[in-house]
């Protein structure tokens, strides 16, 4: 299978599984956004928020990730240039989700 | 010397509800990602106590807090709804122009309700 048929497969494939977490966070968020601190403590150290949010942010930086990639592909002229950007986007896209989730454990 | 085809820049167009739809897609889906790694920056905050916490409240209680979260939750949405659009695109399905420029539309109205559904939802779900 071509890199591109892989990249555009991984791309659809995460947007289906992510659509459902992002309605789930987005109802969920604009509850607890405005709350005092044990209550919004209290939400994430709960089990099944933890893991339906952990779920939610590693498809979704995955989908970004792929998505920015391919907006490099389409305007960043320079290989040099485009190869850089996509290595910051992808190691961001590790290193921010790695974070919050070794966070969500502590909470 | 690279020669890798890159695309036109948007302002060579003329635009149309599937171009203002394709190029919104792309921006609000840059916007969701800086916004869902402030997010996970809030998430770190947490670990560092009440009162580290309490800037962070009073920004998301005052009007701009309020402000910044019905627009992310607009930018969500759109996000959705236009991804549900590619995935019928990507079945075979709503290719014809009329199809198309009614599907954009759909998607611009459809976020802008889908907002405020979401907003009025807030605490009664959880």
């Amino acid at each position: 299978m071509l890199n591109a048929t892989k990249k555009w497969l991984s791309l659809k494939l995460s947007s289906v599984i992510m659509v459902p977490f992002m309605i789930w966070f987005l109802v969920n968020f604009v509850s607890i956004y405005d709350s005092n601190y044990e209550n919004i403590v209290e939400f994430f150290s709960s089990s099944q928020s933890a893991l339906i949010f952990s779920i939610f942010i590693i498809i979704t930086f995955f989908h970004s990730a792929l998505s920015i990639s391919e907006i490099f592909e389409d305007y960043i002229g320079s290989e040099k240039t485009r190869k850089f950007a996509n290595m910051m986007v992808y190691l961001s896209s590790f290193i921010i989700p790695t974070i919050t989730l070794l966070t969500l454990y502590k909470l | 010397m690279n020669n890798n085809p890159l695309s036109p820049h948007i302002q060579i167009y003329n635009w149309h509800i599937s171009s203002l739809v394709s190029i919104s897609n792309r921006i609000t889906g840059v916007i969701n990602i800086l916004t869902l790694s402030l997010i996970c920056f809030w998430v770190w905050m947490l670990l560092l106590g009440n009162e580290s916490y309490e800037s962070i409240f009073n920004f998301l209680n005052s009007i701009f807090g309020k402000f910044f979260i019905i627009g992310f939750v607009w930018s969500y949405s759109f996000q959705i709804l236009s991804e549900i659009r590619h995935w019928f695109w990507d079945l075979g399905y709503g290719f014809e122009l009329k199809t198309s420029k009614i599907s954009g539309i759909l998607v611009i109205l459809g976020s802008i309700i889908m907002t405020i559904i979401i907003y009025s939802l807030r605490g009664f779900l959880i």
